[in-house]
């Protein structure tokens, strides 16, 4: 059944319409340039079970375009002799630049619907996605945010190193804690292979944010 | 007939040709009216177009003598040709040539030139209007003050005259003169905008004066745009547009750059795409226009475009960005005002969009670029410096590393030193965006000694240059190891961080603090720092936070602190004393304040120092927490269950759980 999903009784409010922010506020902070993440990608297939250690790093976050970025570290990985680092570009469902259809990479609307629902948090949205697309909902004030994430270059290796960045990452980020889940799509890999990312405090107690600005 | 002393004139030796030019003087003086006239065409034809010429001319005083024959000749038939000639001649060293304009109105030409727009003879008053509208086209132009009615009635005088360069001489003391928006209210309300547009339908030349003086009329008057708009239900309006396909690329030009003013000042007259495209089409094209047109169209597409995310788009789609780039690369000497009109295009087209930054570079501009900052003009210096601040906004080009080569540090860290100021501030923000380098910690910019640069510019007497080069600084401190935050720190040191911090510019204050943020992130003993001399920095922040400051300086103040609450049970302790200082016992606790900022980051960054000061591993949390709670902020907290921003929200939620484990009742 289609359901608004602001939680509270206070009027939704867009994303950067805060009286008085300078710039419009991220959803969570924990998603947020600087944040690292560290966690496993299983990419077991039905000859063996696998997992490679990853660790995620955002380097910028463009809200108002729906546009992150960052790299991924896979260590582990048993064709290369070191950690394999990617950049990746991102895309943020926010309704106004993205949507939950893809739209490209060869997903078709199946396919999105099907990796999609692999989100607990996405079920109380299905209804009105398959419905209109998602149109009327207030995504900027739900507790999960949904992405898209491509590779787009290996940082340290060749592209001669036996691996593929031809897919994407269909990715549901918790603001509560900052984990990350995703599902790993292409069409010439094994499917529905999951990625488990935890935010990451470098031995710390606590969470430590820093920042910068381009001009 | 008189003839003159020196040698020969047939001789093709330069030495005669100095005595020529010399000789030249002495027939000027002669009483002879047709002496004194072969004189005045002689230098008049050696100096047309060629600047050499005006040059030398200059050196050896031919203006001031020109000058004393043209206000010797009275207004007699028989001194018409004479006046026609010396004023002739005095406009063409006027002409497009600084150090002409200057020594013509040195020579006190200017009240002799008016005399002859009132002459019988059309072809004198030609003349006087044609080289006082060459002066009118330098910045140096006498001031017009269009506040005095005689000077207005003057004014419309000439525009009401049939003869073109009289109407275009008063056509362009508007478009030079015209400053203030008083003047231009001024002039609109005495009807100046009537009497402009019937020029559109007049000769080639009024036809540009008017579009000319359009534009400085309407430039960022908002009623000025709609009462030309509302000009015979938008006729004028049409016409301007219809110009822009004129077969003269000068008046192609002139109605463009008319119209970019109209669009800047009041867009919802644009509202047809196709126009938008269409100005924009124009312009590229008139990019490739060899004369001053190419030039002006340069800076015009800069204007046009500048902070317009749709018209970056549109110039983008018509290939703008390979364009230029191949206007650049063509090898040919460009004038500066071109290149520095073609590097602002391109620094605008990369401002907001990543497609554009991407295309840009996918062209191997870098050496264009480099090159561009050792021009010898200052201007494009600057203009290649915000190119680069520009196409390095692209965090996947930056992460790439496709600036972090000595071949582009090495001459923008030169310009730190550079004699000009603008150029200066234009490449510390190149350098604020290039030194975020994600590819790798080796840095070419530290390597060339940048830290200790920026440490000094840290150190400037201007505040806009202080805060620049802490900004650079932060964003080399982001995600910065140990080795090169001790780099850092070893020239700057407690003293120098607590000075800026307490900086009397708040942007300064801010800066410094968002820098300190970023120091005390990553390895936990990166947070000793504050600790340095007895913790001066901490207590700096501190203070700071307790003064009432504006939000977002307290926004990096609370980061410092969350930051620094994230490390060791010291250091939470040492947070808490910054929270609730002894000394201070019974002030108004300013963790309250924030809380109740109508600043949702501030709220949020409170709320993390909280988080993180009760975070349950750490042995002291429940302690803590019960301090905080006596002073009031966990109820606060409760109270703020529905904050209207979702990050405070949860991060409330979160503290509020902590809470309840340490048997609080939610």
């Amino acid at each position: 059944m289609p359901v608004r999903v602001v939680e509270s009784n206070t009027p939704a409010q867009v994303s950067g319409t805060d009286p008085g922010n300078r710039s419009p506020l991220p959803p969570s902070s924990l998603l947020g340039a600087g944040q690292a993440f560290s966690g496993t990608q299983n990419v077991s297939n039905q000859q063996k079970e696998e997992a490679w250690r990853v660790n995620v790093q955002i380097q910028g976050i463009d809200l108002e375009h729906g546009y992150l970025c960052g790299t991924m570290e896979a260590l582990n990985v048993p064709m290369a002799d070191t950690p394999v680092i990617t950049f990746w570009e991102g895309e943020i469902v926010d309704g106004k630049n993205y949507t939950f259809y893809t739209g490209k990479w060869e997903a078709t609307r199946e396919d999105d619907m099907r990796h999609w629902s692999k989100f607990p948090s996405f079920s109380p949205l299905q209804g009105q996605v398959e419905t209109d697309g998602g149109r009327q909902l207030d995504l900027n004030n739900y507790p999960y945010i949904f992405m898209r994430w491509k590779e787009q270059y290996f940082v340290n290796v060749g592209t001669d190193c036996g691996l593929t960045i031809a897919g994407f990452y269909y990715v549901c980020f918790s603001c509560s804690d900052g984990s990350i889940s995703g599902f790993y799509y292409d069409p010439n890999s094994s499917p529905f292979q999951k990625l488990e990312l935890k935010t990451v405090n470098e031995g710390r107690s606590g969470f430590s944010f820093s920042s910068y600005e381009l001009q | 007939m008189p003839t003159t002393t020196t040698s020969s004139a047939s001789s093709s030796s330069s030495a005669s040709g100095n005595n020529r030019q010399s000789d030249v003087f002495s027939r000027l003086a002669s009483s002879d009216p047709e002496v004194k006239l072969k004189a005045l065409r002689e230098v008049k034809n050696q100096i047309i177009g060629n600047r050499t010429k005006k040059l030398s001319f200059l050196k050896l005083g031919a203006i001031p003598a020109i000058a004393s024959v043209l206000a010797d000749a009275d207004d007699s038939d028989e001194c018409n040709n004479i006046l026609v000639q010396s004023a002739a001649a005095l406009g063409s060293f006027a002409c497009g040539f600084e150090a002409g304009v200057q020594a013509v109105l040195d020579a006190g030409v200017f009240p002799h030139l008016l005399r002859l727009l009132t002459n019988t003879d059309e072809k004198v008053v030609d003349a006087g209007a044609r080289s006082l509208r060459m002066i009118f086209q330098s910045n140096q132009a006498p001031k017009y003050d269009f506040l005095q009615e005689k000077n207005m009635e003057f004014l419309f005088s000439l525009l009401n005259s049939e003869n073109e360069n009289v109407s275009g001489l008063g056509a362009s003391i508007i478009a030079h003169a015209c400053g203030t928006s008083v003047e231009q209210r001024v002039l609109c309300e005495a009807g100046v905008l009537e009497k402009l547009v019937i020029l559109l339908d007049g000769s080639l030349s009024q036809r540009e004066a008017c579009l000319e003086s359009l534009a400085t009329v309407l430039k960022n008057n908002p009623e000025a745009v709609s009462d030309f708009v509302g000009l015979e239900s938008g006729k004028y309006f049409n016409s301007v547009t219809e110009l822009t396909k004129d077969r003269y690329p000068r008046t192609r030009l002139l109605s463009c750059l008319c119209l970019v003013v109209i669009y800047n000042t009041s867009p919802s007259y644009f509202i047809n795409m196709g126009t938008k495209s269409s100005l924009i089409t124009t312009l590229l094209e008139l990019l490739n226009d060899p004369g001053q047109s190419g030039d002006d169209a340069a800076l015009g597409l800069s204007c046009l475009i500048a902070e317009k995310e749709d018209l970056q788009q549109l110039a983008y789609e018509a290939d703008a960005i390979k364009n230029i780039v191949e206007i650049l690369k063509t090898g040919s000497e460009l004038q500066s005002k071109r290149l520095q009109g073609l590097f602002l295009s391109l620094a605008e087209l990369c401002s907001k969009l990543e497609d554009c930054r991407c295309s840009f570079l996918s062209l191997q501009v870098l050496d264009l670029l480099t090159d561009a900052l050792r021009h010898k003009d200052a201007d494009v210096r600057a203009a290649a410096c915000i190119c680069f601040r520009n196409a390095a906004r692209s965090v996947k080009s930056l992460s790439a590393g496709r600036f972090n080569s000595d071949h582009v540090m090495l001459p923008l860290v030169q310009l730190l030193h550079d004699p000009s100021s603008s150029v200066q501030v234009a490449v510390l923000g190149a350098l604020n965006n290039i030194v975020m380098d994600f590819s790798s910690p080796k840095s070419s910019f530290i390597e060339y000694g940048g830290i200790k640069q920026l440490t000094e510019l840290s150190k400037s007497m201007d505040p806009n240059t202080r805060c620049s080069a802490l900004r650079a600084l932060r964003n080399l401190m982001f995600l910065a190891d140990i080795k090169r935050k001790e780099l850092f720190y070893s020239d700057f040191k407690a003293q120098g961080l607590a000075c800026l911090i307490s900086d009397p510019e708040p942007p300064v204050q801010e800066q410094a603090l968002a820098l300190l943020r970023n120091l005390v992130d990553g390895c936990i003993s990166s947070i000793e720092f504050v600790f340095d001399e007895d913790g001066l920095i901490l207590d700096t922040v501190g203070r700071q936070l307790r003064k009432a400051p504006q939000a977002q300086m307290a926004i990096q103040g609370m980061y410092v602190l969350t930051n620094v609450a994230s490390g060791t049970e010291l250091h939470k302790e040492a947070v808490m004393e910054q929270l609730f200082p002894q000394a201070k016992a019974g002030s108004e606790n300013f963790m309250l304040k924030f809380l109740q900022s109508d600043e949702s980051q501030l709220r949020s960054a409170a709320v993390w120092t909280i988080v993180n000061l009760i975070s349950p591993s750490s042995p002291g949390a429940f302690d803590r927490h019960v301090k905080l709670r006596n002073a009031g902020i966990i109820p606060q907290l409760k109270n703020m269950v529905n904050d209207a921003c979702l990050d405070v929200k949860i991060r409330i939620r979160t503290v509020l759980g902590q809470s309840m484990s340490f048997g609080d009742n939610y």
